[in-house]
């Protein structure tokens, strides 16, 4: 990265943002109360155009992320979209019973913002949602957000060499610079399961969760035995009066090191952050060692799926459930799960773990395939996130109208997950084929941010009206990711999230960190195309 | 049978489901089974829901083998099925007052062998084998004691009831033949060769010796209640026209063993498989259910209450 950042003045002074709480025309409503939504909503006049430097598409860790470096780059003209009425993203959204992070909050923290505070190993979305928080007041993010505004579309003007956003309630948002941080697990809707509608008792999504409802003696339901299943479990059981597990694939479940942080320690940290890094970098390490088991058939995932045999033997003895709870792909296929207290929960008295397939939802409950209505006041629905993997995550124009959900039909294709061809001055966090499967999302996210913040910086300093990455340096690219994918456990043929229909891989990086880091640490203008203005 | 589509099937059996809760289990009709009846009746309702259940313990193992997703999951939504079979008619037994209360029917000890046997053993058998015995325990069931049943019982509860589980059956039995011909691919010397090491695996004999006397106690409480041999021996004939009906079907070893043992079973005559089988059912008689090891938690699942 280049160390001094000297903004075009003219560029910056000439798209100063217009404040949209400038102009507030006065809400009229005859009927009903006027909610939080429709006064901001009206706050900007729809059509009228807001202009910065960069636009940033999301306020979840990313797009926070994203505005912090910049800033930190000098690049200070920068407008935040948000859909919601808070930042936090994943944090905002899943606060159900147990929601935690499963990587130590020492790695799933920002090493530029580092929290010697962190109350233990594995922080809950309590406390996550808390740092994000923080880093917002510590970085004065807050003006600029703008809140419930929700992205519709993405369209590329090729005459100014901008990017346009259309907001749900009309509004207009031009820059220089675009990046898409809208997440991406951060869409949740109840699946479509038949006779989901006919079901007369209480339904829950655990990223929605309602927090008014007392599962004290109600009769419950936990579809999905993923990530967030297996933490709300554990919780559910020590309320309601019993808890039926619906499991469709049971995963591998690695035990997990979590413990509350001494005062010592905090106090450590607090004085001597360089002792907080040295955690972070041996976290880090270690992280980066679990590749080798979970991304590539080694003699390590052998060890691994041992270490998670022995927790499933030692901590559940009748032999038919430990059947029904074993996996029967590779482990690392799937996201592997860490947990101590979810095979204890599912052998409590008031729980009961059920692998016969759902035949249909109806007005009392659930029947399965064994002929059972299984009854409940209230279904939890753990299904997980709708991702696309086919398609863009919304309508994307790039250059001579192309499309981005079109040529991403067939599976989601960038440059180093960051840059696709024919959408110029465009930035993705966690674009196609960015995921790890072993180490903390924030590592990576970090490594995404800086390369943004180069491009952004090189779109502005050089007065570019496009920066392009060029077309057959992305397919190359992609040949070469696709084929190192053939060799990793994600393909090894088991149906996950992280494939599509047709078994494409478009989500997952198929290397460690480290590999990843390197590779976005240089920002090659040689493989961009790029137009003055 | 020709070769089905399993991803059609596969959309077809999900499309097919139902409860228990479908049927009226109070509705009247139950004072239509006779009391000369009743004793019998209770032991062959209480030997079918078992072979029902055993089926369906065949079934989870076969899901563990499957050769692809569609199968598999094919195989998890049969295991789920002969459970629901197993739980009908054990709500038909419970409508009728042959069960104790909430419990259910005592399985007798040869039942208990072949249960411990699937227990510990059924998941390392290879696919041909449960997937070729399978069909001709369903073909027995299908086509000898389910059409008996109805033609002695007239309590329209119990045809509603079946009507629903042949339908489930037929099915099964369009899976079991497909799967049959898939096993008979590849050089007639390898499947051989292949079945004859797997015949000699101390686990699958095991499971044959605690498997035929179950047969044969089967086919005498059968035959006590009036079913005639014909019938049983028509079923076994089906399973070799169906099975035998392609090269492929023919060239499965499985299905060859399997037919020509099936022939035996039911003809009485065969004294030198009979006699000491028979000899077995007494044999095992006197195995004291202490020594046993306790029932698998899998049979707990049974339940004849639709719903919970
Ligand atoms: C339950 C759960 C646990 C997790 N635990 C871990 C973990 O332990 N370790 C790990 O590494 N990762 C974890 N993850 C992955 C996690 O998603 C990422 O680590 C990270 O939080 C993603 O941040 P983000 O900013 O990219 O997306 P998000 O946090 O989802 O933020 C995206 C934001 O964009 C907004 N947005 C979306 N679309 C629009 C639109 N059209 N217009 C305007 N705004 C929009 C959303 O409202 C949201 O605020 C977890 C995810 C979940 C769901
Ligand atoms: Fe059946
Ligand atoms: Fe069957």
């Amino acid at each position: 990265m280049r160390n001094t950042v000297s903004l075009d003045k003219t560029v910056a002074e000439k798209k100063m943002l217009k404040p949209a709480a400038a102009k507030k025309p006065a809400v009229k409503k005859n009927t009903g109360e006027i909610t939080l939504a429709q006064l901001e909503s009206t706050e900007s006049v729809a059509g009228q155009v807001n202009t910065a430097d960069v636009l940033i598409i999301g306020a979840g860790f990313a797009g926070l992320g994203t505005a912090i470096r910049l800033q930190q780059a000098g690049v200070k003209n920068i407008v935040i979209l948000e859909r919601s009425t808070d930042v936090g993203g994943t944090w905002r959204d899943n606060t159900y019973p147990g929601a935690a992070c499963d990587i130590p909050s020492n790695l799933y923290s920002y090493s530029f913002a580092q929290n010697p505070d962190w109350s233990r190993s594995f922080s809950g979305s309590g406390e996550i949602l808390d740092y994000i928080h923080h880093l917002v007041e510590q970085f004065r993010l807050r003006p600029l957000i703008r809140f419930q505004r929700n992205v519709t579309g993405l369209v590329f003007d090729e005459n100014t060499g901008e990017w346009n956003a259309t907001t749900a309630c009309g509004e207009q948002y031009r820059a220089r610079a675009a990046v898409m941080a809208s997440g991406p697990l951060s869409n949740a809707s109840f699946p479509n399961m038949p006779g989901i509608e006919t079901f007369k008792g209480h339904k829950i999504h655990s990223a929605k969760w309602d927090h008014s409802y007392d599962f004290t003696g109600k009769r419950v339901a936990v579809i999905g035995t993923g990530a967030s299943g297996i933490q709300i479990i554990p919780e559910l059981a020590k309320q309601a009066e019993f808890v039926k597990v619906f499991q469709r694939t049971p995963g591998w479940v690695l035990p997990r090191p979590d413990f509350v942080t001494p005062e010592w320690n905090k106090n450590l940290f607090h004085k001597m952050p360089a002792a907080q890094t040295a955690l972070r970098r041996a976290l880090f390490w270690g992280h980066e060692s679990m590749a080798l088991g979970i991304i590539w058939h080694s003699p390590l995932t052998a060890l691994v799926e041992q270490v998670a045999r022995s927790h499933l033997h030692a901590q559940v003895k009748d032999p038919w459930l430990r059947r029904q709870l074993t996996p029967d792909f590779r482990i690392g296929c799937k996201r592997v799960l860490i947990s101590n207290d979810y095979y204890p929960a599912l052998q409590k008295p008031n729980c009961k773990l059920i692998t016969w397939p759902i035949a249909t939802l109806c007005e009392n409950g659930i029947r399965t395939a064994e002929g059972i209505e299984h009854q409940f006041d209230c279904i939890v629905f753990a299904t997980g996130f709708d991702v696309c993997k086919n398609g863009s995550p919304l309508p994307v124009t790039g250059v001579n109208g192309r499309q981005l959900g079109e040529e991403w039909k067939r599976g989601a294709q960038a440059y180093k997950s960051i840059s696709v061809a024919g959408y110029p001055n465009l930035f993705f966090t966690f674009g196609p084929n960015s995921g790890p499967g072993h180490n903390s999302a924030l590592v990576y996210m970090e490594s995404q941010i800086d390369y943004s913040v180069q491009g952004i910086k090189t779109i502005l300093q050089r007065n570019l009206k496009l920066l392009d990455v060029k077309a057959d340096v992305q397919q190359r690219y992609n040949h070469a990711i696709q084929k190192r994918l053939a060799k990793t456990n994600w393909n090894s043929g088991c149906k996950s999230w992280y494939l599509s229909e047709d078994g494409f891989n478009s989500t997952m990086y198929p290397g460690f960190a480290t590999q990843y880091a390197n590779q976005m640490k240089h920002f090659n203008l040689d493989h961009y195309r790029a137009i003055n203005a | 049978m020709a070769m089905i589509d399993l991803d059609k099937m596969l959309v077809k059996i999900k499309n097919s489901q139902w409860a228990l809760a479908d049927i009226d289990w109070d509705a009247p009709g139950a004072e239509l089974i006779t009391e000369e009846q009743w004793p019998k009746l209770k032991e062959f309702m209480a030997d079918l829901m078992w072979i029902e259940h055993v089926g369906a313990r065949g079934f989870a193992a076969l899901a563990k083998k499957a050769p692809n997703d569609t199968l598999k999951e094919i195989y998890t939504y049969f295991h789920a099925e002969e459970q629901r079979h197993a739980n009908a008619e054990m709500a038909l037994m419970r409508r009728w007052g042959m069960l104790d209360g909430d419990e259910i029917p005592e399985p007798n000890i040869n039942l208990r062998l072949v249960i411990e046997w699937l227990d510990k053993y059924s998941d390392d058998m290879p696919l041909e084998t449960l997937g070729s015995v399978i069909p001709m325990l369903e073909i027995a069931l299908d086509g000898a004691l389910c059409k008996f049943l109805l033609d002695s019982v007239k309590d329209p509860v119990c045809h509603q009831a079946f009507d629903k589980i042949n339908d489930d059956e037929s099915r099964h039995l369009g899976v079991g033949f497909t799967v049959l011909e898939m096993q008979g691919h590849g050089k007639l010397y390898q499947l051989v060769l292949k079945a004859m090491g797997t015949l000699m695996r101390p686990t699958l004999i095991l499971g044959i010796l605690s498997y035929l006397p179950l047969l044969n106690r089967m086919r005498d409480n059968i035959v006590e209640m009036g079913l005639k041999e014909e019938s049983l021996y028509a079923a076994m004939k089906k399973f070799e026209t169906i099975g035998g009906r392609t090269e492929h079907g023919r060239r499965n070893p499985w299905y060859q063993i399997i037919s020509r043992h099936g022939r035996i079973v039911v003809d009485r005559r065969n004294r030198f498989y009979h006699v000491p089988v028979d000899a077995a059912v007494k044999l095992t008689n006197y195995i004291p259910p202490s020594i046993l090891p306790p029932i698998p938690t899998w049979v707990k699942e049974l339940t004849w209450k639709p719903t919970a």
